[in-house]
Order: structure tokens, then C-alpha cells, then sequence
């Protein structure tokens, strides 16, 4: 089909990605791993990994096979691809949870988990990367928030083949004293561009376009934003290629981390010069639920960056780290993400059960299938939760942190009845429910008669 | 010298409300080198005509009776027909507009977020008469248009005016009546 259609299995990322991020808070609030444990500890790689993989990369592939065909207005090479990938990484995501749960023992079970997890969930991953790298090969040349994409594409495949290489030299499967270095001081290369790279840049071309679309603002070609993927690249390639070689020669990280921070901060201060514009210039002057959240998420980045580089240049990365990293992940990536969650679900839900009936019927507005004034106070409950652990995470006060992370479990368990409702249209007046096999989409899996 | 046509008939399909667009995608792709294909559907599939046209195939149709059209799509001669699973252009169903008459309605969408200008052309698309043309001023490309225009066997030229913002679409109601609601 020519332009755009609806992608038959983001609905089923987003909700295995919000199940995983549920789970993730749950743990927190059990006070497993980071902070009540230190961040290098298997609890800790456990939550990490739930989180970023489970939640936020799950939810960031969902929304790509969904978002890189509108971009660059080609249908998905592989529509049903992205199946495959999604049990591929749920099957890799648990290998490596246990893995990493067989390192306190020193895997006293014969399997391997760890490299199995890390091969699967690798598969997966490429399977998303060579649709996903298809179809905006077949678009070329591209405009800026595809750009964006392809360097967090990239990125991603770096962050891939750096956990391979970490989980074979941990199974002891291989001895090679290139790979052996690579994993001892390579950790924090893998986190940069999984967290960076791969979910933080993405993020930001993403935004880029969603946020002229939801807003009406123009997209106009600027400078600023030309120098911000210029930078957030030249950041990604300094990690990608510099860091490896670095190690592989003896230096220390230091001075790659550094110049990739300075980069990666020229990066985010022109995005948030950008994105401050696209605000100031929207013609839509009532701003939804989805548009105001995503402000307050995007403040989130902005003091994270602050906080990395005021540590930066105080020497005191190291001691503060988790706390910036929680910042960066609940604060920004997460929060953007439920936040454009709840406009994204209702937009595919309301393309579903309407898009046949334009013209023919009348039919609601897409806001309609929303109710804002339920939902607000699950997200502002999220972000001050979020504000709270935050806060806990750097005075290093577990049980403050563990009943922050219970409101955050609480406000997100809301968020997602919201979102339930939204799938159900038990906002729409029934005159207005679509008629047919339609009128109750699912909430999980694909409706396969499409 | 010349094949026996793959015959693919989408009527049943259509009448079920099925969308054939797959369907006739992969009955391309399994064509063997220089075979045509006969295609038969409840009205004649004009969109179809530009996206098979960029793989190489010339058409000729008519109308069997009853509403329904046979069409032989045949590989050109001098095109490479390599069927892939790659998409069309952007604007591969975009007819020739040449032959068009000039549009009877004009919209200024470029004010609205989305989906409200989808709504408003696809609205104003089916008030036209058959055959009946309309331009609407969009700030984007609209991708998530294109499906349901094709879907309901309208025609459709597009592109963005020099200026770079303003996104000119010309739309053709279909001469028929959609056959499957």
C-alpha cells in the first residue's frame, strides 16, 4: 500500500513494554537492585536491563515500525518481521535476566543463559534493524528525523555487539584478551550508547516531528537542528569507534567519555533550543495532555544534563551516576514515552475502528476517545514520583527512594487503565461506537482479518 | 513469445470487504518472466494502473458486465520486470492529471492538526460526484490518506508546492461507486 498504514504489531510492543516497565517499578519498590544495592550488581543489571530493553526499547521498536514508515511515507518493508523480533527479544530478555541471576553462584545450572540471552535477544534486534534499515534505505535521501533514527539505529547495533561480547567473555567462552579488556572497562560505552545513542537519540528525531505534528508547528530547516545531529552523531561515533579503539590500545575512557559528553550536551542544548521553538511557534495554542507531559519530560533531560556535567567537571561521576542514569530514564525517556503513549494509542485506535467510515458517518475526533481530565493526575503523580526517587537516588536514602518508586508503580498501573480505556473506546458515546468486527479492537495482539 | 495469463480474481474479496492489494502484490510477484496477469474486480482499479505502470506492466481493460472489469496487466516489452516486495514511489498512484477536470472543490487544511484534515478531504471526497475532482492544501504529506483514497478506488496526485511548506493534493473520485462498503 502506498503512505502509511497502520502497523499490525506496535500495539503489541507497547503493551508487552509497558508490562516490563510495571514489572521494573515493582522491583524497585521491593528495593531490588539500584539504590538499595550498588549499581555494578547482578539485582541491579536485572532491573537495568528490564527497564531498557523491556520497557524502553520494546516501546521505542514499537513505535519505529509504526513511526519510520509515516516519516519517510513507505510502507514497512517486512510488515509481519517485527513479530519475529518481538518473541525474540521477550525469549532474549529473560535468557539474560537469568543470566545475570546465575552470576551470584557462579551458574551453578548448565545452561549458558547469559550468551544465549544476549544471541537472542540480538536476533530480535537485528530483525528490527534490517526492516527497519530497509525501508528508510528506500527513502532515500532523508529528512532530519529520519537522520536522527538511522544514527540511533546505528548506535543500536554498536550497543548489540558490545552485550555479545560482554556475555561471551563472562560464560568464559572466550579467553581473548582483546575481548576480555573490552569487557572489563567497556560498560560504560554499552550504557552511553544504549541509553544515549540508541534510546535518547531516536528519541530526540522522533520528537522532532511528533511534536510539529501534534502542536502545528513548522518545521522549518534550521541550522540549530542540522548541528544537533551532526554533534549527537559525532558524540555516537567518538563512543562507537574511539572508545573500543582506545581500549584496545591501553588509554583510558576518560578522555573518549569526555569529548563524547561535550558533544552529546552541544547535542541536547541545540534540541532544547529547537524544541523550545517549536513550542513558542505552535499555531495549535491549546496544548493537550500529551504536549504538556512531554514538557515537563523534556525539563527532565535538561536538569539530568545539567547534573552530568556540573559532576563532569567535578570529578564526581562515578559516586552519582545511578541517580543521573534514573533521571535520564524515568524522567525524560519514560515520561516522553507514556506521554506520547497516550496520544500515539489513541490516534492508531481511532485510524482502526474509524479511518473506514471518514465521510460516510460521523465520527469522533480523535481527543474524544481520550478523557485528559482522568488521566492528568496519574501523570502528574508519575512525575513528582519520579522527582522524588530522584532526589532519594542522590542523597542515597533507599526507603525514601522505595516509596517514590511505589507511586511511580501506582501512577503508571493508572496511565495504563487510561490507556485500556482508550483501546475500548469507553470514552466514546455509544451513538459513536463504529459498528462491526471493528468495534472492540485488541488490546494486545494484531487484528488479523486487516 | 507469449504466456498464458495468471488469472486473480479479487471480486470475492472485495465483496467480503477485503482489501486485494496484498493479494495482488503477491499474485505479481509469483508471475513468471514476461507473464501477464488477468486480473478481475467489481470496478475498474485505476490506482492500480500507475503502481503496476513502475514495475513495468502496461494495462487494458473492460467492462464485463454487472459492474465488473477484467483487466490484462502485460509486462512492457522493454522494462525489467523484477518483481520485489519493494514499494512504490510516493506518489506511484498519483495518476497523470492531465485528462483531470479542474477541481470542483477547494480546501485550506494546512491550519488543522491531524487527523482533522484527513477527515475533511476524505468528507468532501465522498460529496463530489464520481469522477469529480478536489485540491486540498495540506501542511504534510499525508501519509495515512493515500490507504483509505486507494481503498476506496479514488486517484490521487500530490506533491509539495516550491515554497517546501505548503503540500498541494489533487483528488479524483472514482467513476464508480465503491464496491465494497
Amino acid at each position: 500500500m502506498i503512505g502509511a498504514s497502520l502497523s499490525r504489531w506496535t500495539m503489541s510492543y507497547f503493551s508487552v513494554a509497558l508490562l516490563s516497565l510495571l514489572g521494573a517499578e515493582a522491583l524497585m519498590v521491593s528495593g531490588f537492585g539500584f539504590p538499595s544495592r550498588p549499581i555494578t550488581a547482578p539485582q541491579t543489571l536485572v532491573l537495568v536491563h528490564l527497564t531498557v530493553i523491556g520497557w524502553l526499547s520494546l516501546l521505542m521498536s514499537g513505535a519505529l515500525i509504526q513511526f519510520v514508515p509515516v516519516l519517510v511515507a513507505k510502507p514497512l518493508a517486512h510488515p509481519d518481521l517485527p513479530a519475529v523480533a518481538l518473541a525474540l527479544l521477550l525469549i532474549g530478555l529473560a535468557g539474560l535476566i537469568a543470566g545475570f541471576l546465575d552470576i551470584p553462584g557462579i551458574s551453578s545450572t548448565s545452561m549458558p543463559w547469559l550468551p544465549f540471552g544476549a544471541m537472542v535477544l540480538s536476533a530480535g534486534f537485528v530483525l528490527n534493524l534490517w526492516n527497519l534499515g530497509r525501508t528508510l534505505w528506500s527513502a532515500r535521501p532523508m529528512g532530519l528525523p529520519a537522520r536522527f533514527v538511522v544514527a540511533g539505529l546505528v548506535s543500536l547495533a554498536g550497543v548489540v555487539a558490545l552485550g555479545i561480547v560482554f556475555s561471551l567473555t563472562l560464560a568464559r567462552w572466550t579467553t581473548s584478551e582483546v575481548l576480555t579488556t573490552l569487557t572489563a572497562h567497556g560498560v560504560a560505552l554499552h550504557a552511553a550508547l544504549g541509553l544515549g545513542g540508541w534510546l535518547g537519540f531516536t528519541a530526540m528525531g522522533v520528537s522532532y516531528r511528533l511534536l510539529a505534528m501534534f502542536m502545528l508547528a513548522p518545521e522549518e530547516k534550521r541550522w540549530t537542528s542540522r548541528i544537533a545531529l551532526g554533534a549527537g552523531t559525532a558524540s555516537i561515533v567518538v563512543l562507537l569507534v574511539g572508545g573500543p579503539a582506545c581500549l584496545l590500545f591501553g588509554l583510558k575512557l576518560d578522555h573518549v567519555l569526555v569529548v563524547a559528553l561535550l558533544m552529546a550536551s552541544i547535542c541536547v542544548v541545540l534540541y532544547g533550543h529547537d524544541v523550545v521553538r517549536l513550542y513558542r511557534t505552535r499555531k495549535r495554542r491549546h496544548m493537550e495532555l500529551n504536549t504538556r507531559m512531554a514538557a515537563v519530560a523534556l525539563g527532565g533531560l535538561g536538569i539530568a544534563a545539567l547534573l552530568l556535567l556540573a559532576l563532569a567537571a567535578l570529578g564526581d561521576v562515578a559516586r552519582y551516576i545511578g541517580a543521573v542514569v534514573f533521571l535520564v530514564a524515568f524522567g525524560w525517556l519514560s515520561g516522553l514515552g507514556l506521554a506520547k503513549l497516550y496520544k500515539i494509542v489513541a490516534f492508531l485506535t481511532w485510524l482502526q475502528c474509524y479511518g473506514p467510515l471518514i465521510g460516510k458517518r460521523a465520527t469522533p475526533r480523535v481527543q474524544d476517545l481520550a478523557d485528559e481530565p482522568r488521566a492528568m493526575p496519574w501523570f502528574w503523580l508519575y512525575f513528582a514520583s519520579v522527582g522524588a526517587a530522584s532526589v532519594a537516588a542522590f542523597l542515597d536514602t533507599p526507603l525514601v527512594f522505595r516509596i517514590a518508586a511505589l507511586g511511580m508503580l501506582v501512577a503508571t498501573a493508572g496511565i495504563c487503565a487510561e490507556l485500556v480505556r482508550i483501546r475500548t473506546l469507553k470514552s466514546v458515546p455509544t451513538p459513536m461506537l463504529p459498528e462491526g468486527v471493528q468495534a472492540r479492537p485488541r488490546l494486545i495482539l494484531p487484528s488479523l482479518e486487516r | 513469445m507469449t504466456q498464458v495469463p495468471h488469472e486473480l480474481d479479487v471480486r470475492p474479496i472485495l465483496r467480503a470487504g477485503g482489501e486485494p492489494f496484498a493479494a495482488i502484490m503477491d499474485a505479481v510477484k509469483g508471475l513468471g518472466p514476461e507473464q501477464p496477469l488477468r486480473l478481475l474486480a467489481t470496478f475498474e482499479p485505476t490506482p492500480l494502473y500507475h503502481v503496476l505502470a513502475k514495475r513495468g506492466f502496461g494495462h487494458a481493460a473492460r467492462e464485463i458486465g454487472d459492474g465488473d472489469w477484467e483487466v490484462l496487466f502485460t509486462p512492457n516489452a522493454k522494462a525489467s520486470v523484477t518483481p520485489t516486495d519493494q514499494p512504490p514511489a510516493r506518489n506511484a498512484a498519483a495518476a497523470s492529471t492531465g485528462n483531470w477536470p479542474a477541481p470542483s472543490r477547494e480546501l485550506d487544511n494546512r491550519d488543522l492538526d491531524p487527523p482533522e484534515p484527513m477527515v475533511r478531504t476524505l468528507a468532501a471526497v465522498e460529496e463530489l460526484q464520481p469522477g469529480g475532482v478536489l485540491c486540498s492544501l495540506l501542511c504534510r504529506e499525508p501519509v495515512f490518506l493515500f490507504p483509505e483514497l486507494a481503498k476506496r478506488g479514488h486517484q490521487w496526485s500530490g506533491a509539495f508546492e516550491p515554497d517546501g511548506t505548503t503540500y498541494k493534493l489533487l483528488v479524483r473520485k472514482a467513476s464508480q461507486r465503491e464496491p465494497a462498503a
